[in-house]
């Protein structure tokens, strides 16, 4: 199975659309914020990065997770509405294949999402705190890092989420089912105690942490945890997959 | 030589027998007709044959390549239309059949000639579900045909078609052993249609196979047996209720 | 046929769709957190609010946030498609029914289920609350009549939302989109309430009702007095706008 007709399918589906006016849904959400409450966020001696993911990012990653999981539906939705799966299951190919190929997809879309994320934040730090609180071509590299870095750790944490929900798709043929659950896990990690280390290790609730004013410690078991998640879902999706074969 | 040989295939639901010790043996380069009512087990042969659903016992051999173990070999050899045209409506049928093609890894112009065969090429660049249910049985066939695979595997190909269209896939068919050189499987309920494309019959009831052979040796067999032999039609009903009435007699 | 047998047809489609299912799932599930972290509802000093209060409330806030319009939208899409998975609005369209009439009759049951879930919410906080009373030992129960005051100001809020929402579905035929759109529309209403312009913002009524009477019932909170006079005739406005235009566009689609 290659990644191309991957990307094939999903024409007209309207998923890359929907991913990129996500992205500027979700970039517009900073923007508009310090549009119209700026007084409340620019202090002197404050991280620009951190108050900006401080103020926002709570609305940006919801967001982004209810993106992910709408598109992990559309991607399986293809599949199962005019039986399509059926004629890909007697091509000789591997059906996990197909999970990778659209985990990928997933992957594609998701960096995009968070390159035009990463824009906008750049633009609120250059706009609101340029000259202010940042000085300097230093002072700007260093912001260029650190929102990369910042945002380079979102993706990371996302891709559990990412692979949950396009585990669930799989396994759902109806897409609304598939749809319902999303929605309510996401509803669940939304209503899960920050402070909570173990209960904030629910893939949906991952996409929820930040980076900037992190202790270091706290920020590498997130990512022990992220790829830990990464392999058991990916494990689980071929187990399923293997079980359905027999069973049907 | 068989191409497909199934020995003692079996698969139950539940305690419900779909299909029971089936043995069935199709020649290499010819036209298999699999004729049976509504629910004999037509459909769930073919889908066990394309590993779509797991025999509860018995396995078979496709090409030398035995089931389970060659599973992903006996694919690569089989093109397959099962029951509804599966499809992503999203796409147009020319979409459809490079996504079937890239994963086969043929080149672009098997796309044309599937299209040219099965009569979509005006069509082609139209949503597949946006197409009427004769052109979603068309789009079907020609995916099951792209890159000429050696076996191919179709049930009931003539749905939903009109007269005129029945019969140019009914040609189609018959012509397919000679064109590429490829056994046919072909289901129907109907034997007028089995009669004008198969060379060899295999006619299913309840999930038993009541007859194997070639049409001349089905109409010695209703000879023999006394059932009307003059018409086709009224052999394949006689068989037919008298399994019927068999089994009702047995329960 | 009279309005009220067309409404019973109506009801009859919904039958095995799941959307009861649903909402009863959604309003259920809501409140497993609340009883998971019921300790925290002793920890509301600062606030100024009594633990049963904001055990109640805190649910309440749960639902009009994100829980309800976002089963509401399931709830819509999964409405529509039963009549658009098999084509059933072409069965209907050719029926001497007015599709003015058939839309009034989709927004009645609608509104029922809204209401179905409503109920549904406010029985599921008894049932929690009487859990949550016998493990932390400390009665959260609270008066019927004040619950269902509060449910019945929610359900009431949340009607102009549910009219937006039918626009959308009735407009956005890619069930896909219609959902997208919805959801998107859910997010930005947190950041709505805290501006002068809630009232034009119909997605964010329930949240805002709820958010008031938290205030309320908080004392170091200031709860913002919701000003009628702008606040009823734009929601009657858009709630009234909305059904039209649904009704004018119901089936047009099909139509042409």
């Amino acid at each position: 199975m290659n990644f191309r007709s991957e990307c094939r399918k999903i024409k007209r589906t309207g998923f890359l659309p929907a991913f990129i006016a996500g992205g500027f849904l979700a970039g517009a959400v900073p923007v508009l914020n310090m549009l119209f409450r700026s007084a409340n966020y620019i202090k002197p001696d404050v991280n620009p990065v951190e108050v900006l993911f401080m103020a926002n990012w709570q609305t940006m990653a919801l967001l982004n997770i209810l993106l992910v999981l709408e598109g992990a539906c559309i991607l399986y939705h293809t599949e199962y509405t005019d039986n399509a799966m059926q004629r890909m299951r007697t091509l000789p190919f591997n059906e996990s294949g197909l999970f990778i190929n659209k985990f990928l997809l997933v992957l594609m879309m998701c960096t995009i999402l968070v390159a035009i994320e990463a824009a906008a934040i750049g633009f609120c730090c250059e706009h609101w705190f340029g000259g202010t609180v940042i000085h300097g071509a230093a002072g700007y590299m260093h912001i260029c890092i650190e929102i990369l870095e910042s945002l380079g750790y979102s993706l990371l944490l996302v891709l559990p989420a990412a692979l949950l929900s396009l585990f669930i798709a799989s396994i759902c043929k109806n897409m609304w089912v598939s749809l319902g659950i999303g929605v309510l896990c996401i509803f669940t990690a939304t209503m899960l105690p920050a402070d909570n280390f173990v209960l904030s290790l629910f893939p949906f609730a991952m996409p929820f942490q930040i980076l900037a004013g992190t202790a270091p410690d706290t920020v590498y078991n997130f990512i022990t945890a992220c790829i830990a998640e990464i392999i058991i879902i990916l494990l689980a999706e071929m187990l399923f997959l293997k079980a359905r074969r027999s069973f049907e | 030589m068989n191409i497909i040989e199934t020995s003692n295939l079996t698969k139950s639901y539940a305690g419900f027998f779909a299909v029971t010790e089936l043995c069935l043996h199709i020649p290499k380069g010819k036209v298999y007709g699999f004729l049976g009512p509504n629910g004999a087990g037509k459909s769930t042969v073919m889908k066990m044959l394309l590993g779509l659903t797991r025999p509860t016992k018995g396995s078979f051999v496709i090409d030398g390549k035995r089931y389970p173990e060659s599973r992903i070999e006996i694919l690569k050899e089989i093109g397959s239309f099962i029951e509804a045209p599966s499809f992503y409506g999203n796409l147009t049928g020319k979409e459809n059949l490079e996504i079937v093609q890239s994963i086969l890894g043929l080149p672009a112009s098997a796309v044309d000639e599937a299209m040219e065969l099965t009569g979509i090429t005006q069509y082609k660049d139209r949503p597949a579900r946006k197409y009427s249910l004769g052109m979603k049985q068309r789009l079907g066939l020609a995916s099951a045909l792209l890159g000429r695979p050696p076996v191919l595997i179709l049930d009931e190909p003539t749905n939903g078609l009109d007269p005129v269209g029945i019969h140019e896939i009914r040609t189609l068919v018959r012509s397919l052993p000679q064109k590429f050189d490829c056994t046919v499987l072909v289901s129907s309920h109907l034997l007028s249609e089995i009669e004008l494309m198969a060379d060899n019959i295999g006619i299913l009831n309840h999930g038993h196979l009541l007859f194997e052979g070639t049409l001349n040796e089905l109409r010695q067999m209703a000879a023999l047996r006394g059932y009307p032999y003059d018409n086709l039609e009224d052999t394949f009903l006689a068989i037919i209720n008298d399994d019927n009435m068999q089994r009702s007699g047995i329960k | 046929m009279n309005f009220l047998s067309l409404v019973c047809v109506e009801f009859k489609k919904i039958r095995r769709s799941k959307i009861i299912l649903i909402m009863f799932i959604a309003a259920v599930i809501l409140w497993i957190p609340s009883i998971v972290n019921a300790r925290l509802n002793f920890k509301m000093d600062d606030v100024g609010i009594s633990p049963e209060n904001n055990y109640m409330i805190q649910g309440f806030l749960g639902m009009a946030w994100f829980m309800f319009p976002a089963s509401m939208i399931v709830g819509i899409v999964l409405l529509n498609q039963t009549e658009r998975g098999n084509r059933g609005i072409i069965k209907m369209l050719s029926l001497p029914v007015s599709t003015v009439k058939l839309c009034l009759a989709k927004f009645t049951v609608l509104l029922s289920l809204a209401a179905f879930q409503v109920l549904i919410l406010t029985i599921m906080y008894y049932a929690s609350a009487a859990i949550t009373s016998r493990i932390q030992d400390y009665n959260f129960i609270l008066p019927p009549l004040f619950v269902f005051k509060e449910a019945g100001l929610f359900f009431l809020a949340a009607i102009p939302m549910i009219a937006v929402f039918w626009l959308l579905s009735v407009f956005i035929q890619t069930p896909v989109f219609s959902i997208g759109t919805g959801f998107a529309s859910i997010v930005p209403s947190v950041l709505m309430i805290n501006t002068k312009i809630w009232f034009a913002y119909p997605m964010s009524y329930p949240l805002f009702i709820i958010t008031y009477e938290y205030g309320k019932l908080a004392d170091n909170m200031e709860a913002s007095q919701p000003k009628l006079i702008p606040w009823i005739p734009v929601a009657a406005g858009i709630t009234f706008v909305c059904i039209i235009i649904s009704c004018l566009c119901f089936g047009q689609a099909e139509r042409k």
